[in-house]
């Protein structure tokens, strides 16, 4: 079965008095070509949420399904490759290679994962993103949005089904926060990938085909 | 190979501080190698040019030739299956000229004599005439030059030079029994030298059989100089071993958040893994290309005083010794890259 479905999930840190829950009990499903907003404040558990969808980390209790897969029955190779071949995911610290160019960010993809975007496609997505002027550049050359627009270029690039990204506009302005969520929303849409956004900005609200709340781990569909 | 040398270029400084500490330990290797080298050959470059198999000495010698007398019991029994050799240290003097050098009688219908490497002048023949190692050349020495020995009224004629060799950190000269017995007043042969081993029809009585290699550990303080060498080059290994570990964990730590990223992504810890190693691998390689050209041309410009031999098999051994020490001390921090857990590295 195609999609992503975490069912009964729990993430607990810590034992006895010092145990905290960062999710509780979440029930979450997603298919394909579908735009998804996960929304909460900050420290609500989203990133939890967020990195035990995606196969980072595994839940303390309750199943995470990616296209019908336990991944609690994975390897951490095979968790590995399916980050590389299955999932793109889009860090809140934008998390890019600090000693590689934006150009060399994509290499680095290509490289690893031996295929990718067809030029045209990767073009189109460079002038979507206004990143066409930056190939050159250093992460620590750009500005916070900008490097956020490289992150998110470079989760797109590897031709993910899933796209899960946390707070990819947290940096930017309206106008190109407007413009990303809406490029997200054609990409799954056009593309049928799944992709889901955990943010605190409610302006999103409006564009998503399903909105997820998350309060203090407890996650609930509206 | 794609991000070892994207690294290394955006972050010179920090990895040419790495290749420099490779540089200088690797060039004090070679220095040390080649001074082992030349050492060991000023002590037996003489043996190793007669291509010899055994040499028969006293067996109260300790297999030292000068301290060796045969019995004339064991010269009948040895007979003319060997080549005969006497040793006879001594100063020589030509007008301004002096050198300390070991006079070695030989035979001139035995092997030592027909395989003599000349490259100037001819072998010894009439009587006083001597063929002497090229050093007496380098140090001003001609062809003719007649040579004094003190306490000693013989004069000796340098009628050829042979390929530089010497015996006892001393310059060798080659003569025949008769003059060798014209200086020291005394006949004896201290040892007979075999071109092949294993001859069991010999029944020595009075003397033992030493094979070459042997005979040169036997040489005067020979085994205890190549020891102190030897000691000096294992310990710069380990320390190239300890300091290529702690920077490689140092800069590992530093990038620890990187490699964090690159797991989420997906990208294997085997591909972080072989980047490390052939990062270590390019670091090593450069800093020992760097010592050995630094060595060679240090060799070049040392005084001829200074023993130095770069030999390219001790040299070659050497910096493959320092490159697979390089890459054993980067197994610590690949150990740190296999442990990283990408959560903790990217927060959440």
């Amino acid at each position: 079965m195609q999609g992503l479905k975490l069912s009964a999930v729990s993430k607990f840190y810590g034992t006895g008095t010092g145990k905290t829950i960062a999710l509780e009990q979440a029930n979450f499903e997603v298919g394909k070509g579908e735009l998804v907003l996960v929304v909460g404040p900050s420290g609500s558990g989203k990133t939890t949420f967020l990195t035990i969808a995606g196969g980072l980390q595994t839940p303390s209790k309750g199943k995470v399904m990616i296209n019908g897969r336990d991944t609690a029955t994975l390897t951490a190779k095979e968790r590995t490759k399916l980050r590389l071949t299955t999932i793109g995911f889009v860090l809140q610290s934008y998390n890019l290679v600090p000693f590689l160019t934006v150009e060399e960010q994509f290499e680095l993809v290509t490289k690893v994962k031996g295929h990718n975007l067809a030029p045209a496609r990767f073009n189109k997505l460079l002038n979507d993103l206004g990143l066409k002027q930056l190939l050159r550049k250093y992460p620590s050359e750009l500005s916070g949005g900008q490097q956020q627009r490289v992150a998110l270029a470079r989760a797109l690039f590897a031709d993910p089904e899933y796209v899960l990204a946390d707070e990819p506009t947290a940096a930017l302005d309206t106008e190109r926060t407007l413009q990303i969520i809406k490029l997200l929303k054609k990409l799954a849409h056009e593309n049928q990938k799944t992709i889901i956004v955990v943010t605190h900005d409610l302006r999103l609200e409006a564009v998503a085909d399903q909105v997820y709340q998350i309060i203090d781990g407890k996650l609930s569909k509206q | 190979m794609f991000l070892a040398i994207r690294e290394m270029k955006h972050d010179k400084v920090r990895y040419g501080l790495v290749i420099s500490l490779i540089f200088l330990v690797s060039y004090l290797v070679f220095i040390l190698t080649g001074l082992a080298t030349g050492l060991s050959d000023l002590n037996k470059s003489a043996i190793e040019q007669w291509n010899a198999a055994e040499i028969v000495l006293d067996k109260d010698a300790q297999g030292r030739l000068p301290q060796s007398y045969l019995s004339a019991h064991d010269l009948r029994q040895i007979g003319k299956k060997g080549a005969q050799l006497a040793q006879f240290s001594t100063l020589v003097k030509s007008h301004n000229y002096k050198e300390n050098a070991q006079l070695l009688a030989i035979k001139r219908q035995e092997f030592i004599y027909k395989k003599l490497p000349l490259q100037e002048g001819k072998k010894f023949g009439a009587a006083r005439t001597v063929v002497v190692s090229a050093k007496f050349k380098q140090d001003g020495f001609k062809l003719g030059d007649s040579l004094t020995i003190p306490n000693s009224k013989v004069h000796l004629k340098i009628v050829g030079f042979i390929t530089a060799s010497s015996l006892n950190v001393a310059p060798v000269m080659y003569t025949s029994f008769e003059t060798l017995k014209e200086v020291t007043k005394t006949r004896s042969i201290n040892g007979v030298v075999f071109q092949h081993s294993g001859d069991k029809h010999l029944k020595l009585k009075d003397s033992r059989r030493y094979s070459i290699a042997q005979f040169i550990e036997q040489l005067p303080g020979y085994s205890a100089q190549q020891l102190t060498f030897n000691f000096m080059i294992g310990f710069l290994f380990v320390i190239i071993l300890i300091v290529i570990s702690i920077f490689l964990y140092i800069l590992t730590l530093q990038k620890l958040p990187n490699f964090g990223v690159m797991k989420a992504q997906g990208i294997p810890t085997g591909f972080l893994i072989r980047n490390t190693l052939v990062q270590t691998l390019l670091m090593s390689i450069l800093g020992v290309a760097v010592a050995l050209g630094l060595a060679f041309v240090t060799a070049l410009i040392l005084p001829t005083q200074v023993p130095i031999k770069l030999d390219w098999n001790e040299i070659g051994i050497a910096g493959m010794g320092i490159i697979v020490m390089s890459l054993a001390g980067a197994l610590i921090p690949i150990r740190q890259i296999i442990k990283v857990d990408p959560i903790q590295m990217i927060g959440g």
